[in-house]
């Protein structure tokens, strides 16, 4: 069952240029930041209430938020839905025939993840996460 | 100066059938859509859910015109604040610009908005209970 929203996720050029904003005038914590090589991305998540703001650096020119930058430009990249169980929320996606991103839950910054494509809610990307750990 | 935000007040996805794209995530997430209502002003059609303490606001024409499809994106966010007028000093105080608080859609509050949004993201601020409401005459 979704239980909450975990977090927005915003593709940003710089990740320490938009810390000046969320982390030092906004005042909020910085609970992870760390580079995942295998998807090209440094992400950064800030702490705000129940829910998360997860910045996304590409960190590579071959990676979707990469792409999402170049054709875009910076701004709201997903959502993404907390489930104490991203597998089964990803079986249920499936047999509603929602076209899926990831077959399978994989380690994200938020825990384990999984992406929908965003043809199958309108041009919305969607992500579930499972976190690892209570509190993140 | 420390911005006191409390949460994520909501996220804004817009839509060009804003009905439309509240059901499909009502169908596919479970969300319940709580509330419907047409924006005094612009007749904008907006539709409601919640999950905890964040709504999600999906927001589209209050007509809909004819479409080739249904198309939708995260359009916004906004946060909860317990003093908007610190919030509002402290963001410029850090040189980012900021509009003056206005009262908002809901009862009792002041929301403001940040001119142009920040890394490509409108934001906008939300204060609950910053201004009173007046007492229905008997």
């Amino acid at each position: 069952m979704l239980s909450k929203i975990h977090h927005v996720g915003v593709v940003v050029q710089s990740a320490d240029q938009a810390l000046k904003f969320y982390r030092d005038a906004l005042g909020l914590p910085v609970t992870a930041d760390r580079v995942i090589e295998d998807q090209g991305v440094r992400g950064v998540l800030l702490q705000i209430g129940g829910s998360e703001i997860e910045l996304l650096e590409p960190t590579r020119d071959d990676t979707g938020v990469a792409r999402f930058l170049a054709t875009r430009g910076e701004g709201m990249h997903h959502i993404c839905f907390e489930s104490d169980d991203v597998g089964a929320e990803l079986e249920a996606a499936r047999v509603k025939g929602i076209e899926l991103i990831d077959q399978h839950p994989r380690p994200g910054l938020a825990g384990m993840i999984c992406f929908l494509h965003p043809k199958s809610n309108h041009g919305v990307l969607v992500e579930f996460a499972t976190p690892l750990h209570e509190g993140h | 100066m420390s911005i006191a935000a409390t949460h994520i007040d909501h996220i804004v996805i817009s839509s060009n059938d804003s009905a439309a794209t509240a059901q499909i995530f009502a169908e596919h997430f479970g969300l319940e859509i709580k509330r419907t209502m047409s924006r005094p002003g612009t007749g904008a059609h907006l539709e409601f859910a919640k999950l905890q303490e964040v709504v999600l606001e999906f927001a589209g024409p209050g007509e809909v015109k004819p479409h080739d499809g249904v198309t939708a994106k995260l359009g916004g966010v906004v946060l909860a604040v317990e003093d908007i007028h610190a919030t509002i000093a402290a963001i410029r105080a850090a040189g980012f610009p900021i509009g003056d608080p206005h009262p908002a859609v809901q009862p009792g509050a002041l929301f403001t908005g940040m001119k142009g949004g920040t890394n490509g993201v409108p934001f906008g601020f939300i204060q609950y209970n910053a201004i009173p409401i007046p007492e229905p005459s008997p």
